[in-house]
């Protein structure tokens, strides 16, 4: 036996459910609006299905929550009978079919049979494969009404061997639907759990090796719990109640971590909470802690032996944790181009590998043997001469590599016949002289309406055979030396 | 003479031992001379450089599970050669690792070498220069003030590299020790090189040490001993432009025995629009661009 309940517009999210909970376990959330209940052995707690009903009723008055109430012998009768009576209908199971017969079958298109709960999404307008059931609007509902059927009596009137040639499972599908019979078992909604874990401490800590020790502990648990359910964590915080020594202590120090991926192992949460906590560390003594995750659906991975197993999110994770605290947070991560003429512009974004198995097969395959060199003829033989880099055609010619200094580091430049001649720089380690060989001038200027810059680039090979590029600012007249190329 | 006969057949013994004990924990290679030979018959067991003539010299490549090097002073190649190698390794779909010890990594530079950004872990250190301040930077680095001595970048540079390689996955990690000051590098104590010889041992991941000098000594895998000499372009002063670089490579095994030679030539990048130049980007503003002749300007008086 089961009971649909449908509340009228404007319902708070949430409220329908807790009515249905208070009297089963088994609810199946359809929409804030439309829950749906197992009413299978109530009937010892609360007596007769009327009685339940109104007694359904009644608690959601008391939320002041305005209801209709069905109770029926399968799910789909109800929620088809509660969307169009008023007030309390109960039918007597087995009866579906007869109670349904009168109902206006555009009701079929108001429902969602297909959905087997509300955490799954909705298919809006393609057929399932699972059920057999497709969109009633973009399906069968129209063939309805152009046969003229009004009724759900009249659907499931039909002689189901012609229902099928016509419409194949589809339409036999909508029939039982129409007689009443549900397309699967209940699914019941799980509450929405908190994975959260606290510990009161009876002496204050004020390190962080022990707070590692807590952690620990905290962590454990917390991932066993999000293990059983199958979620990770999205979002780690950590709030550390601390010991007021003046007034402006705070009474609670709070940290967030954003994960990059869902994660649950213990060990990995609790280093990655401990490195925070490092570089963000509590300013007073810690009596309390609490460890609280924001779950999100577990992460499926699919492995490949084909490809190079990239590093687990959780190790990747840790790795870029330790690397800010050793080196700061804006010194790690994948460079990246910006569209700016600027010599040398750059950004630093996340360090976020993609996995191999997304990348293009044909590109990830077939370029080690030829560019290994592997099956050729491996054995040393004299050079005979420069010969071309690039070795196969998937190969890429490479570019002469400069190394830029961050800081142009001045330079003196003695300039004969409007080109630099010698080059003296004061840097220990690096070596200036006359000039063989240069370059330039190349001119670029840009970022005029801010600091921007406006100089003259030389490529210029001094006598020890370093080769540098060099420019003059023309603001300034100073010489520089950007970098050299390696 | 007796007496100097035994002693010597106990230092034989002594040395003998201590020699064993060496090699049951993998540390003969900094006192014996008996070397195992490198097994590179698995094409995975190695990095292909994608250079022909160096993978030659080289057996296929840098060998995975050591620690190799790429010494030679400036403007040798070495930059462009790891570049490359890291390039190769990226379009295979793994994923590599800079520790930039100085910070003299030109990002325009990477991307013209073909590798994928998004491989490449690049880890910062902070530039010594104390030259002309890049306006962009000095907004958003908050420790901008701070001058920490050579000694301390590369303690720093050294631990980021010991917590790549012990995080694991990746296809090549490469360290710059390229600038910094041969005084601070014979700081480093000779077991650090071991360590991380051990730490990579058996892993997948190509260790490679960018520097003036080889370092490593005989922990290294092999070291490829670069010489590099730039080439022109252009018969008149005006058109004169910077075309490429002749490069040199020396492969020597730990022991110092020259594996082979290879002579390679690098190019500098045709797809700059409009003339000579090093980068894809950074050469022009836009007005510059439209303005710029194909031959160099004359300098103004």
């Amino acid at each position: 036996m089961f009971g649909a309940l449908y509340a009228a517009e404007g319902t708070p999210p949430g409220m329908l459910a807790d009515v249905a909970r208070e009297f089963s376990p088994r609810i199946d959330i359809r929409s804030d609006r439309d829950v749906v209940l197992d009413l299978s052995g109530v009937t010892r707690l609360f007596g007769h299905a009327r009685t339940i009903a109104e007694e359904l009723r009644r608690t959601a008055a008391d939320r002041r929550l305005r209801v209709r109430v069905a109770i029926a012998g399968t799910r789909i009768a109800a929620r088809l009978l509660v969307r169009h009576r008023a007030g309390l209908t109960v039918i007597e199971p087995g009866t579906e079919a007869a109670a349904l017969a009168p109902l206006p079958i555009a009701l079929l298109g108001e429902i969602d049979p297909e959905r087997v709960n509300s955490q799954l999404p909705t298919p809006n307008s393609q057929r399932s494969s699972k059920l057999g059931i497709g969109n009633w609007e973009l399906g069968v509902g129209p063939v309805f009404r152009q046969w003229g059927i009004r009724t759900l009596g009249e659907l499931a009137a039909l002689p189901s061997d012609d229902l099928a040639a016509r419409l194949g499972d589809d339409g036999l599908a909508w029939q039982r639907l129409a007689c009443g019979e549900d397309p699967h078992p209940l699914v019941p909604s799980l509450p929405e759990e908190r994975f959260s874990q606290s510990l009161d401490l009876e002496w204050p800590i004020d390190e962080l090796e022990p707070l590692s020790f807590v952690l620990g502990r905290l962590m454990e648990p917390l991932s066993t719990h999000l293990e059983r359910r199958d979620r990770g964590a999205a979002v780690l915080h950590v709030r550390l109640h601390l010991v007021r020594i003046d007034d402006t202590t705070p009474a609670v120090h709070e940290r967030s971590l954003q994960l990059p991926v869902p994660m649950r192992d213990a060990r990995t949460l609790r280093t990655l909470a401990l490195l925070d906590l490092e570089s963000n560390p509590p300013p007073a003594p810690i009596d309390r802690v609490e460890v609280a995750v924001d779950p999100t659906p577990g992460r499926i991975v699919q492995y490949s032996l084909l490809t190079r197993a990239l590093p687990t999110p959780e190790r990747l994770s840790t790795l870029m944790a330790r690397l800010h605290a050793l080196m700061g947070e804006t010194r790690c991560g994948a460079p990246a181009l910006v569209d700016s003429w600027r010599p040398g512009a750059f950004e630093m974004k996340s360090f976020a590998p993609v996995d191999a198995n997304l990348i293009d097969r044909s590109k990830a395959s077939g370029l080690r043997p030829q560019a290994s060199g592997l099956g050729q003829d491996l054995r040393p033989r004299p050079a005979l001469g420069p010969e071309p880099w690039a070795l196969s055609p998937t190969a890429k010619r490479p570019v002469l590599a400069l190394r830029r200094f961050r800081h142009p580091i001045p330079v003196r430049v003695r300039i004969q016949d409007a080109r630099p001649d010698y080059i003296a720089i004061d840097r220990r380690g690096m070596s200036g002289g006359s000039i063989e060989s240069c370059a330039g001038p190349w001119r670029t200027a840009g970022d005029w309406w801010r600091e921007g810059w406006d100089r003259d680039e030389w490529d210029v090979t001094v006598r020890g055979g370093t080769t540098f590029r060099l420019f003059r600012a023309r603001d300034t007249e100073r010489w520089f030396v950007e970098g050299v190329v390696d | 003479m007796f007496a100097i006969r035994d002693s010597e057949h106990m230092a034989n013994i002594a040395r003998a031992a201590l020699e064993n004990a060496l090699r049951d924990r993998k540390l003969d290679r900094t006192l014996t001379t008996a070397l195992p030979a490198l097994e590179r018959v698995d094409e995975g067991a190695v990095v292909p450089v994608d250079v022909a003539a160096i993978d030659r010299c080289l057996q296929g490549g840098v060998p995975r599970g050591h620690l190799s090097e790429i010494a030679g002073p400036n403007s040798s190649g070495r930059t462009t050669l790891l570049l490359h190698l890291m390039s190769a390794a990226t379009r295979r779909g793994e994923i590599v690792a800079l520790v930039d010890t100085l910070d003299r990594l030109d990002v325009a530079s990477v991307a013209a070498a073909g590798i994928d950004l998004d491989r490449l872990l690049w880890i910062r250190g902070r530039p010594q220069d104390p030259g002309l301040r890049p306006q962009c930077e000095s907004q958003t680095d908050p420790s901008w003030g701070l001058r920490p001595g050579p000694w301390a970048l590369l303690d720093r540079a050294l631990k980021a590299l010991n917590l790549v390689l012990q995080a694991g996955g990746f296809g090549v990690v490469a360290i710059d020790l390229a600038d910094v000051p041969a005084s601070t590098l014979t700081q480093i104590p000779f077991t650090t090189w071991m360590r991380v010889q051990r730490v990579i041992e058996g892993s997948d991941t190509a260790c490679l040490i960018v520097a003036s000098e080889p370092l490593s000594r005989s922990s290294g895998g092999l070291t490829m001993a670069l010489a590099g000499r730039t080439t022109w372009a252009g018969a008149s002063s005006r058109s004169r432009r910077l075309s490429g670089l002749d490069v040199r490579v020396r492969v020597m095994s730990p022991r110092r025995r020259v594996d082979g030679e290879a002579e390679v030539r690098a190019l500098a990048d045709d797809a700059r629009p409009q003339g000579p130049g090093l980068g894809p980007q950074g050469w022009a503003s836009h007005e510059a661009l439209a303005l710029r002749p194909r031959t160099a300007l004359r300098p103004e008086a």
